[in-house]
């Protein structure tokens, strides 16, 4: 595995790409499993790519880097996600909302709290779920994906 | 370099119908074609749109639409971008025209959308959003367009009232258009007042599930003097495209680049620039599109799209006199994914030939197209149109 404190200055090489490597999901979900939610980050631009891969979208770089991420942030948009795919209708209404991080890295996930009562720029905290109790239609899950943890998005 | 002209277009039905995919696709194929020879003696080869095999469990579609046009042993090719597929397929006909590869191709699209029901429809869409974190949690198409639009509405002036006029105006539009699947105006109090599909966005910001085809004939310019009178033809003069993130939280969520790449490419390619354009089909899947894209090919300044729906002596200074979805666009005309596309380049080709009817403007000479897949601007394809003089 890439060290978070690394200075990678070039292209990943082909044996850093294994599924231990958070630089694939695999990897990347056995880290968020683990608590550390991790994003690359390009040492050229400084762009976070969540999750981590080996180039960066913004300047083509592949000089990338292992960056673990603060769990706070706040909401840029969010909606309600009213008729879910089938997998997730025991959920609906769903919340969901983009995030910024604290580091500026962004992703998208759902929040535990009505429509209602959110509004951009509220604060809120990631939480890594075990599959099991997020209880998502098993026949949703492909084979890779079964053991993969589930984010959300608590409100501070 | 070939010259690529439009030389002939046909739809089926759009709606719900009781037609299968196949059988949606030989409707088009039976239009484009009237009063020309057999599609054999005339294309060279063959693209087609579709954006899912899941709708109805086929792939393949390639050699499926080409032997139901009766074309055998030539290139038959499935394309997929998602919504952009349309588009994509005629990119690709064009691109094979102009380098002299094929004479004559056959770009089309079908969807069979309302086959596995609204469960179906969902689940086979959801497929074009990032997997490991946006579809894990539950997203839908409306749920990252409605984030798209919960920020336009943070960053400018706009309302979701403003939103429900673009609605209201492509329903007019859509009225006078005998192919669109909605041909009935709706008031803005109707829009408003309708159900939340994914707040901001009601169901009248949101495109249909819509079960349709559409097919045009790109060909040379001997091909199409053979075959066409020359004032009927229209001229491919531009084509771009990008692609931008796949990830909703990627992006900036206010501004689609990708989009604009693709517009300024096929504004360059076509060596015209956007106060040029009289006439446009963006991509409207929901409403906050339509200003997103007024805003990525230059028509409107930056948080003025919304006056897309205004005439153009009532907009802002910067604007562009351009008319935006005179078809209806994909909320009015109706959207069957791989078929919108092409359903614009017949809007297009209807209004430079000046065949148009009521909803005819006058004098337009010049089309832009934006076909998109995936969110908003993940993949975009842009055509420039214009009419051969």
């Amino acid at each position: 595995m890439t060290d978070t404190d690394s200075t990678t200055t070039g292209p990943l090489a082909p044996e850093d790409i294994t599924a231990e490597s958070p630089f694939t999901l695999p990897g990347f979900f056995d880290a968020l499993a683990a608590g550390r939610l991790m994003a690359a980050r390009c040492t050229e631009c400084e762009t976070h790519l969540l999750p981590p891969r080996p180039a960066c979208y913004n300047c083509g770089s592949r000089a990338v880097t292992l960056s673990e991420q603060p769990r706070t942030g706040e909401v840029v948009s969010y909606t309600s996600v009213k008729r879910p795919p089938s997998a997730f209708e025991h959920l609906a209404p769903i919340t969901v909302a983009v995030v910024e991080l604290d580091s500026s890295a962004r992703l998208t996930g759902r929040v535990t709290a009505s429509l209602e009562s959110v509004a951009i720029g509220d604060r809120v905290e990631l939480r890594v779920c075990d599959p099991e109790t997020v209880d998502i239609d098993p026949e949703f899950n492909l084979s890779y994906e079964e053991e993969w943890p589930v984010h959300v998005f608590d409100r501070l | 370099m070939a010259t690529a002209h439009l030389i002939a277009v046909g739809s089926s039905p759009l709606g719900k119908t009781d037609l299968p995919g196949r059988d949606l696709f030989s409707r088009a194929i039976a239009e484009a074609f009237e009063g020309l020879p057999d599609p054999a003696d005339v294309v060279d080869g063959l693209y087609v749109g579709a954006q899912s095999e899941r709708y109805e469990n086929q792939i393949m579609q390639g050699t499926l639409m080409a032997e139901w046009a009766g074309l055998r042993n030539v290139p038959a090719e499935r394309v997929e971008a998602c919504a952009a597929a349309g588009a994509l397929a005629l990119k690709n006909a064009v691109r094979d025209v102009r380098a002299g590869v094929h004479d004559a191709v056959l770009a089309c699209g079908v969807e069979k959308m309302t086959a596995g029901g609204t469960e179906g429809a969902t689940n086979a869409l959801g497929a074009a959003f990032e997997r490991a974190l946006e579809q894990r949690s539950g997203i839908t198409a409306p749920a990252t367009y409605a984030l798209l639009a919960r920020r336009y509405l943070h960053e400018t002036d706009a309302t979701e009232r403003d939103l429900a006029r673009i609605a209201v105006k492509n329903h007019r539009n859509a009225a006078s258009n005998p192919r669109a699947m909605f041909q009935q105006a709706v008031d803005v109090e109707t829009v408003m007042d309708a159900p939340d599909v994914a707040p901001p966005l009601k169901l009248y910001d949101c495109a249909p599930v819509t079960d349709g085809a559409a097919a045009v004939v790109v060909a040379n310019d001997e091909v199409a003097a053979d075959l066409q009178r020359r004032h009927d033809a229209v001229h491919v003069a531009g084509v771009g495209s990008a692609a931008n993130n796949l990830a909703v939280a990627e992006r900036d969520l206010t501004f689609v680049e990708g989009a604009n790449v693709a517009a300024s490419t096929a504004y360059e390619d076509a060596d015209v620039d956007a106060a040029d354009i009289d006439v446009a089909e963006v991509h409207d899947a929901f409403t906050v599109c339509e200003a997103l894209l007024a805003e990525a090919a230059e028509f409107a300044p930056k948080g003025r799209g919304i006056e897309t729906v205004e005439d153009p002596g009532d907009r802002s200074a910067g604007w562009t006199d351009v008319q935006i979805n005179t078809s209806g666009g994909l909320k009015a005309r109706g959207h069957p994914i791989g078929a919108t596309g092409l359903l614009q380049a017949i809007e297009a080709y209807e209004q430079l030939t000046d065949r148009a009817g009521e909803r005819q403007v006058a004098d337009a000479n010049t089309a832009l197209l934006i076909n998109e897949g995936g969110v908003a601007d993940a993949h975009t394809v842009a055509h420039v149109l214009t009419h051969n003089d």
